[in-house]
């Protein structure tokens, strides 16, 4: 009986193995394989450096399923779907013989790996797309820890305060972490302050807070600060890297541009909360809305930060089409967390943008009127003083005496002195040239041409030119040099630049122009007669039979000559004539073009709407479109890694399959998702809901356990510690020693910066400290100059803002200690706080140095550290009692403050604006 | 290099990446179990460094960005000076010597040799500029040098004259940049950058890469050129001064004496002491060691920064005088700092660029002057450098961004007041001395006019890979990864100049 029994279990067993083992070989075969998950990595690591973009080893890439599937060298496709054992691409893998096997002359894919790729072959060889090219999807939020095995409804965890923390949860159990506790009030109110304004709190607020005990003093604290103007200043601080912001042009001379109203409108737009994506679509393409406003056009400067080269002898094509490329490269690595950059010399090798695909996204940005001019050509001009009545008083007249379209015309050339045609245009230079490579300059008997201008209708030629020598006759002739005459003008001398009018007859059609120039005053052939910067053919000014013509046409042109306007680069395409066509540059060089392309964005992303232009209007909505996938997760992904350190995907710059993924793709979605679809693209709502999450309030305070499990924090088991930026840093100890100024906008400012510093070639630009209170401006109106940033900025890892950094990377370095040691900057904040503290009455040391910790960190300081803070008062003071005269050093002869105690203070306090504890956010 | 190389490589470091930060991580925790050794701290993660075995590109370590590392292979070079002439010298005047030129000299520029090319300033048909300098041969290995650098004609047995560099950029500031970083454009890490980040600082009271300037202006290209573009900015060149402090912000402010400043750094880092026993992060502990080290640096940094301590023999040598911002002084401060252990020393002499639009961009008259300033000087460096055993492991790099024409410039077609040469990329002249370099030897030639490059055409890449190829870097392999590829110094080019390595 038994050995029966036990025959039959034997039997049974049996039949069970051979039924798991069929049961595992059938499940091998059907188990999905997910291409993302499973195929995209191996393809990847193995086979797409010889079989991708840039190469295309017999014929044969992996990058897009139809070039997969298409016939290979060999003439046959390498995948059949369904059918792996017909499958090229599997018998080579699979070979013994090294020379035939793939990869090539590389280790053998693993069992495992071939299995993976037959199956998935078997499955129909589908592709999938990658997380972040996916359009963005509601997320189911986690419920929170199962019990009996999801049997009975969800418990939420009782750390958990919204929905962030659920997700955050989840993670946390897998890793099997535990959340930190909540941190202490002084601490939350010290990081969000810095957070949110980038400034420590005002005393008013802070101590509002911290007495009020009351449920929701948190919250309170989040809407006074997110409702505060340091608000916009904070986030301005970072988009400014991303823009590529300076107030210089960049190369060589890097002279001075004015573009401080663009960081103006975004301290504004962020302070008003300007939803993200109009926020977007204003900077991508505000000149092409209807009826733009100035604050619009401004807006548009974003992509006006690109560099421009007024070095002699500079090719301004090549810089135009550099900056075109720098605005198509920044669009996507800003906005969209793509790399797109290496798409401009071929496909991209792991993520699917064709290289076509560069040009036609090009295409968008090339259409505009900015040619590497020495003026930066266009600029909106805000006019001030006596010019912006005499441009209101045209305007109300225009209105009122002239058609619509006219108005129209004529403001936008008060505006922007556009459409002009810029001198850098010109060629076939005879005893002329562009001087300098900047403007046309005609000697005697010289001639130059314009090709391809639009003459119908126009009989008036408007030109800005500069002479010093009488008897110039300037001539424009038709088609060739001795064609016939347009015009024929005397210039009169001038001095400096000059605006002049002259009427030309209307003629029919397009026709190159031949600007021809005799002077007989000019003795040799190598003295200059006249310069040129640029030319505009219109028609007369409007309404000569209105009541206030004369007055109306006086302040037109004198607004064209004025100098009294703000001026700011800005966006505008050309029309008509004056559009530029585009081409794939082979291989990414620019003086070998290929095809022409028409303006289109990647196949592989969300398809442009049917009503949107096909121009950068059109880009800018396809961007904020709700479809498209990479632009919520980019900002949402950034604004995370500014408030926790890192994002939740760390390569801010790269969220493809080369970028590191997501440690919470989720939650990420998730957010992408209510940012979009439940806050209107609110920026304070999304960093609202971010910061009143319990995963944000946690204390950073870590056992070594936890250090040790999670190094880099990206499970967020404890709260943010991170070293403050540079901005940061500087607002931060000059509001904490009573120095910061409240004043906000207008021109960049120069603080306190060491001598020879700037020593630009041919530049008498100087560094100028700025007078009173702009002298403690907060850092973000900084004058930033490119080829010699402010050190500060530079040591504390700023970027240099030559082109886009996605992100800074916190460094830790000797250099960084000499500065908040020893820069003045950092001692004139150190004697004002020890003043400061020396005024409100306290006498003793002790007292005045945990005063001063207080107002610095929200709490009392600990008896350990104060014993380390007074023994160095004490060692000071003896130090300046033996000692007078360092004393005197320290403070100034001649300041009432010139004592030894305070002398000492100041020494602590400079000691004090060093601490980690200080410059970190805990 | 193939995508599948760079690929493979790109995996060995995100797994080598891992295994650091691992490492890293245990070892802090070892080393805060064993209490606050911040000053060996240093010294400590130089050995962690080189256990890592560099067989494949740095990995980037916040934690100590310039621990010292280990080359991939066996360096020729600890040190590099290099010395560049802002606005390019006119090679036709001090190296490359053309006879025929001098033949052709004031006759129109031949329409074959401008027939598409384009000229910075150049315009029309200009007329061609013979020699301005006499020439004759030098030292047992009768290399041709001009009289105009009498000094260095003295020494051309220990260096090797490069004579067939090209450029592809006649601008200064591309030009300098494309020299520099490996790319005309801004934004890229320069070449002290990469060396820095490949093997960090050896000294570790002295900045790794130090930047020195003279002739009153930057160079064109501004800061960018010893900047650390996408490397992170720890590894930028830092900017010592002759004149006001020798770097920013290392003089300890009026009133407080080191006593005081020890005592506000043992203090600091008493507190901070305390906040790591709370928060246990290990970034306080890199922060306590970074104060420690700044304090050593003030005082080691204003020592070598002194040329007084120089004998005076040492000094009349180089033509040195205390206080100027001259490039004499640099030089000499340079022998000082790489004999302290800086890897990297970078010189940018400014004034080169004769134009001829002035008697100081005059080729037979600023040229001149300009040459008297830095003959002396560059020539005591290589003898000083030689006496002191120091010029087997020092390279010696010498040049501008691009070369002149050999017709003179005639700006915007006109003729000019003095004689002056246009910006010429496509031939030049550099030497190389020490470090692995075989003296007394030419490569490269040009055409008999000096306009094209006959033979060894050498591009800026290929300096850049011989200069990284002496400290013992593979230059195709020794990269870092940004914008979702593996950048390197020389791009997708490069050769090592193998016939002038010793």
């Amino acid at each position: 009986m038994k050995s029966l029994l036990s025959k039959k279990y034997l039997l049974i067993t049996a039949a069970l193995v051979v039924l798991i083992a069929a049961a595992a070989f059938l499940f091998k075969d059907n188990r999905h394989i997910d291409y993302n998950a499973d195929v995209k990595p191996i393809l990847n690591k193995k086979c797409i450096s010889c079989h991708g973009g840039v190469k295309k080893q017999g014929g044969f890439s992996l990058l897009f399923r139809e070039e997969a599937l298409a016939d290979t060298k060999s003439g046959k496709p390498a995948i059949i779907p369904g059918d792996p054992d017909a499958s090229e691409m599997i018998r080579r893998l699979s070979l013994k013989d090294e020379e035939e096997r793939m990869p090539y002359k590389e280790h053998p894919l693993s069992e495992n790996e071939i299995d993976v790729l037959r199956t998935w072959i078997k499955q129909g060889a589908k592709w999938g797309t990658h997380w972040a090219y996916a359009t963005v999807e509601e997320q189911e939020v986690p419920k929170g820890e199962k019990r009996f095995f999801g049997l009975l409804p969800a418990k939420k965890p009782e750390w958990v305060r919204n929905n962030v923390d659920l997700f955050i949860n989840e993670k946390l159990t897998e890793q099997k972490l535990t959340a930190s506790p909540e941190a202490d009030k002084a601490t939350l109110l010290r990081r969000a302050s810095l957070d949110i304004t980038g400034v420590p709190p005002s005393e008013k607020l802070a101590q509002q807070f911290l007495n009020d005990n009351s449920v929701g003093a948190y919250e309170r604290l989040v809407d006074s600060l997110l409702a505060s103007p340091q608000y916009g200043e904070r986030w301005t601080a970072m988009w400014l890297d991303m823009a590529r912001y300076s107030d210089t042009k960049g190369y060589e001379r890097d002279g001075y541009r004015s573009i401080w109203r663009y960081r103006d409108w975004l301290i504004q737009s962020f302070n008003d909360d300007k939803p993200y994506n109009t926020f977007l679509i204003e900077q991508v393409a505000g000149d092409l809305l209807p009826n733009p406003t100035d604050a619009q056009y401004i807006a548009t400067a974003f992509h006006r930060n690109t560099m421009t080269n007024d070095e002699g002898g500079t090719d301004n094509e090549e810089y135009r089409t550099a900056a075109v490329m720098d605005r198509v490269n920044t669009t996507w690595e800003t906005l969209m967390g793509t790399t797109f950059a290496c798409v401009q010399c071929h496909s991209h090798p792991y993520d699917p943008f064709r290289h076509e695909e560069y040009y036609q996204f090009l295409a968008f940005f090339n259409n505009t009127r900015d040619e590497d001019t020495y003026e930066d050509y266009p600029v909106l001009r805000e006019y001030k003083n006596e010019d912006s009545v005499k441009f209101e008083k045209l305007s109300a007249w225009l209105t009122k005496h002239v058609s619509k379209e006219k108005k129209t015309e004529i403001i936008r050339f008060v505006k922007t002195g556009q459409p002009a045609i810029n001198s850098v245009v010109c060629d076939e230079f005879t005893n002329s040239a562009l001087a300098d490579t900047k403007w046309l300059s005609l000697r005697n008997n010289g001639s130059t041409r314009i090709k391809h201008v639009d003459l119908r209708t126009k009989n008036q030629l408007m030109f800005r030119y500069a002479t010093g020598v009488e008897g110039g006759l300037w001539s424009v002739h038709l088609d060739s040099i001795n064609g016939p005459l347009l015009t024929s003008i005397s210039l009169k001398t001038t001095k400096g630049w000059n605006v002049a009018t002259a009427s030309i007859p209307v003629t029919d059609g397009i026709h190159d122009l031949w600007l021809t120039y005799k002077n007989p005053n000019l003795k040799k052939p190598e003295q200059n007669g006249a310069n040129f910067s640029w030319f505009y053919f219109t028609q007369t000014f409007p309404g000569n039979d209105r009541p206030g013509y004369d007055s109306a046409k006086q302040q037109y042109v004198d607004l064209i000559s004025s100098t009294q306007y703000t001026s700011t680069p800005i966006l505008l395409d050309g029309a008509n004539d004056l559009a530029r066509s585009s081409n794939v540059f082979e291989r990414g060089n620019w003086m070998v073009k290929g095809n022409e392309v028409k303006p289109g964005v990647p196949g592989s992303l969300n398809s442009m709407s049917s009503n949107a232009p096909n121009n950068r209007l059109g880009l800018a909505m396809w961007l904020t479109d709700k479809k498209n996938p990479l632009v919520s997760r980019t900002i949402v992904n950034r604004i995370w890694e500014q408030l926790f350190g890192h994002g939740l995907a760390e390569t801010l710059e790269d969220m493809g399959t080369q970028g590191i993924p997501p440690t919470h793709q989720q939650l990420l979605d998730h957010l992408s998702w209510q940012l979009m679809y439940k806050y209107n693209w609110s920026l304070k709502t999304l960093i609202k809901e971010i910061v009143l999450s319990a995963t944000y309030r946690q204390t950073s305070i870590a056992s070594k356990e936890l250090i040790e499990k999670d190094p880099s924090n990206k499970w967020y088991a404890r709260g943010p510690r991170v070293r403050l930026s540079a901005e940061q840093l500087r607002d931060q100890a000059l509001a904490v020693s009573g120095l910061l100024s409240p004043k906000m906008f207008g021109s960049s400012v120069m603080p306190y910066q060491p001598e020879g510093i700037w020593l630009t070639p041919y530049n008498g630009e100087k560094w100028k400290i700025s007078e009173g209170e702009d002298k403690y401006r907060r850092a973000v109106y900084t004058f930033w100059k490119r080829s010699a940033p402010y050190p500060f900025m530079m040591m504390f890892d700023g970027v240099a803002r030559n082109v886009c950094v996605a992100r800074r990377i916190n460094t830790n370095t000797p250099l960084q200690a000499l500065v908040t040691l020893n820069d003045s900057s950092y001692l004139d904040m150190a004697r004002n706080f020890a003043y400061t503290l020396k005024q409100e009455g306290v006498k003793d040391a002790t007292q005045q140095i945990s005063k001063g910790y207080e107002q610095m960190m929200y709490k009392p300081i600990s008896k350990e550290k104060l014993k380390a803070l007074t023994d160095l008062y004490t060692q000071s003071l003896n130090t300046f009692n033996t000692d007078k005269l360092k004393a005197c050093e320290v403070i100034g002869m001649d300041s009432k403050h010139n004592n030894p105690e305070t002398a000492a203070l100041v020494v602590v306090i400079n000691a004090m604006l060093n601490l980690d504890e200080w410059i970190t956010k805990n | 290099m193939t995508q599948k190389e760079l690929n493979n490589q790109r995996l060995a470091v995100e797994a080598k990446q891992k295994e650091l930060q691992f490492f890293t991580r245990r070892h802090f925790l070892k080393e805060s179990a064993m209490g606050f050794g911040a000053l060996a701290l240093g010294s400590l993660l130089g050995s962690c460094g080189n256990n890592m075995g560099m067989a494949s590109s740095p990995v980037f370590d916040a934690a100590h960005p310039l621990a010292p590392r280990m080359p991939f292979f066996p360096a020729k070079a600890r040190s590099i000076i290099y010395l560049h002439m802002a606005g390019a010298p006119s090679q036709l005047e001090l190296f490359d010597y053309k006879p025929e030129l001098a033949k052709l000299n004031g006759q129109d520029c031949p329409p074959s040799l401008l027939e598409g090319k384009k000229f910075a300033f150049i315009r029309g048909v200009p007329k061609m500029l013979g020699p301005q300098a006499n020439f004759k041969q030098h030292g047992k290995s009768g290399l041709w040098v001009s009289d105009y650098l009498p000094h260095f004609s003295t020494i051309v047995d220990d260096v090797s004259i490069i004579k067939s560099v090209t450029t592809d950029q006649f601008n200064h500031a591309p030009a300098q940049l494309l020299m520099h970083t490996g790319s005309a454009r801004l934004g890229r890490p320069s070449i002290g950058s990469w060396v820095t980040y490949g093997l960090g600082t050896e000294n570790q009271n002295l900045p790794g890469f130090v930047v020195l300037t003279s002739g009153g202006n930057n160079p064109d290209a501004g800061k960018s050129v010893w900047g650390s573009g996408f490397l992170p900015s720890v590894y930028q060149g830092v900017q010592c001064r002759s004149e006001g402090d020798p770097v920013l912000f290392i003089n300890d402010p009026q009133g407080i004496d080191r006593d005081l400043r020890k005592a506000s750094i043992d203090a600091i880092n008493k507190v901070n002491q305390e906040q790591y026993k709370e928060f246990n992060d290990p970034e306080i502990l890199s922060r306590i060691s970074q104060y420690e080290m700044a304090y050593k640096m003030q005082i080691s940094i204003p020592e070598v920064m002194n040329i007084n301590d120089e004998p005076e023999y040492i000094r009349e040598m180089y033509g040195a005088q205390p206080g100027k911002g001259s490039f004499a002084n640099n030089v000499l401060l340079a022998r000082k700092l790489v004999e302290k252990g800086v890897r990297f020393v970078q010189l940018f002499d400014w004034g080169w660029d004769t134009h001829g639009t002035s008697a100081d961009g005059a080729v037979d008259i600023g040229l001149i002057n300009k040459c008297r300033q830095v003959d002396k000087a560059m020539t005591a460096l290589i003898l000083d450098l030689k006496q002191r055993g120091l010029l087997d492991e020092t390279l010696v790099v010498w040049g501008g961004e691009f070369g002149r024409t050999p017709m003179q410039e005639n700006r915007d077609g006109k003729e000019m007041p003095f004689k002056g040469r246009d910006h010429h990329a496509e031939a030049f002249s550099m030497w190389m001395a020490g470090g692995g370099i075989k003296g007394g030897t030419t490569y490269g030639e040009t055409d008999e006019i000096g306009y094209s490059i006959a033979s060894g055409k050498t591009e800026a890449f290929d300096i850049q890979a011989t200069i990284l190829n002496q400290l013992g870097f593979d230059h195709e392999k020794f990269t870092y990864e940004f914008q979702g590829r593996p950048f390197r110094l020389t791009d997708v080019s490069g050769k090592v100049i193998t016939d002038i390595l010793a």
